[in-house]
């Protein structure tokens, strides 16, 4: 009992001392949450890939800054620099009214289009986002897109309430129309298309017309000079083709 | 065959994080819960309260809830890793599990033994030490290998915070694999094999200091 009191004693205190390491100032800690392709996701080396992940650390070159990325769920990354916990944010976000409240957006680094799934063998042909109203419909919680389905569709009564879903990932609702749960997911378009092919959906329709947004990099609410750097760092990586280069790489539209 | 070796290179890390959260959490919940059960026996009114009021409100509020005030509101001072204050914070819920467990073990403990030890001239604190708690420990292995099971699979939890366990691991490699059975059935596989290591060693334990009749 004694010798098992001392060894985990001195874990505590081993894992007290390896804490703190994290705050020095040549070093970005930046927050995503890896599991959402082509964005940010990992490989089976448990590495940081992806579209987002490139971008974040070319924006580090560029800064003279070295990155360190840590993994959270995507509905604690604004609470993690509202607490400091980390100094920027990139996981696909957009910079939502809400969000800007809380946070500091960067500017866009890359504009956005919304893609509706449906099963293949659906029959379900779609000339505007508003004809989802009809269909069972599904997509990821917290996204811009459900704030537009709940804002455009359910409270006016378009869709009801009961043939919304919200799950909390992509790819279950991708198998939940393969399975025929529900008929249509609502999600940006560039993971739409890895997703589609996966599991047989099809695209049903590619749209600005929902929401057209961009996605940023957040940062804790007043650091000004964070936000600049990655402003700066961004036109630079825009300018000279890295960031084309980049979508290319990962066929983002 | 190939898909389950990858499957394996991107789950095998996450062993090892949830293996350590669970250890540092029975161990943490382990001293509260021992000490907790102390004050809630043998402790004058003011320690027993709060050793009541401790037990009620961690058993009350979802351990993920726990787990995100440690790291967002308490290590706004203290500097904590998300691999500690997960652990810590594990550690303090299941120490409120715990409080209850070695209660019911100190209560088992025949009153004659508590009388008969101050008889002999040994302080209230040494009889609890020497003779209540080392009997009562017995008693509660039973159960604690039942809370064991019940915090390794709390230890999911943690990926809230970023903590890259065996969990958020196998939600990893159903993003990039999109094989989502494969990921989550092969956590399953080492989450039973866990529980199994773990609950066999306890028994062993539990053999040991079983009363020989």
């Amino acid at each position: 009992m004694k010798v098992m009191t001392f060894v985990l004693c001195g874990m505590l205190m081993l894992g007290l001392c390896l804490t703190g390491a994290a705050s020095a100032k040549d070093t970005i800690v930046v927050g995503t949450s890896a599991d959402y392709p082509p964005y940010e996701y990992t490989d089976d080396k448990g590495d940081f890939v992806g579209f987002d992940m490139e971008l974040i650390r070319a924006i580090g070159e560029k800064m003279g800054k070295k990155i360190k990325i840590v993994d959270m769920g995507f509905d604690t990354l604004i609470a993690g620099l509202q607490n400091e916990k980390i100094d920027a944010v990139i996981a696909a976000m957009q910079a939502s009214e809400e969000r800007k409240q809380k946070v500091d957006f960067s500017i866009t680094y890359h504009e956005i289009k919304d893609a509706i799934l449906a099963r293949a063998d659906s029959g379900i042909e779609l000339k505007s986002v508003y004809g989802i109203a009809g269909y069972k419909v599904a997509s990821q919680t917290g996204t811009i897109q459900e704030k537009w389905i709940q804002d455009n569709l359910i409270k006016t009564g378009k869709l009801p309430e009961e043939n919304y879903f919200s799950y909390e990932r992509v790819d279950n609702a991708a198998m939940d129309i393969k399975a025929g749960r529900v008929d249509v997911l609502h999600i940006i378009a560039d993971p739409a298309i890895s997703l589609a092919e996966k599991n047989d959906l099809k695209i049903a329709l590619i749209t600005t017309e929902a929401v057209s947004a961009g996605q940023s990099i957040a940062v804790t609410k007043g650091n000004t000079e964070l936000l600049d750097a990655i402003n700066k760092a961004i036109e630079a990586l825009k300018a000279d083709g890295t960031l084309q280069a980049l979508m290319d790489k990962y066929k983002l539209l | 065959m190939t898909p389950f070796v990858t499957m394996l290179q991107f789950l095998l890390p996450g062993l090892g994080v949830t293996v350590s959260v669970t250890l540092i959490a029975l161990g943490l919940g382990g001293c509260i819960g021992a000490l907790m059960a102390v004050f809630r026996v043998y402790g004058n009114p003011v320690v027993k309260g709060l050793a009541v009021s401790y037990s009620v409100v961690v058993r009350a509020v979802p351990v993920v809830v726990i787990i995100f005030i440690l790291f967002f509101v308490i290590s706004a001072f203290i500097d904590l890793s998300p691999f500690m204050s997960g652990a810590i914070a594990l550690g303090f819920a299941s120490g409120a599990y715990q409080t209850e467990i070695f209660r019911g073990a100190i209560l088992s403990i025949p009153q004659g033994q508590m009388t008969a030890a101050r008889g002999i001239g040994m302080s209230k604190a040494k009889a609890i030490r020497c003779i209540i708690l080392p009997q009562a420990f017995r008693v509660a292995i039973p159960s604690l290998i039942n809370e064991v099971t019940l915090v390794l699979k709390d230890s999911s939890l943690v990926f809230v915070i970023g903590v890259p366990e065996l969990m958020r691991r196998a939600q990893y490699a159903s993003a990039s694999t999109m094989e989502p059975l494969l990921a989550f059935g092969t956590a399953a596989c080492f989450y039973i094999v866990l529980t199994l290591v773990l609950s066999r060693l306890l028994e062993t334990v539990e053999k040991r200091f079983a009363v020989q009749f």
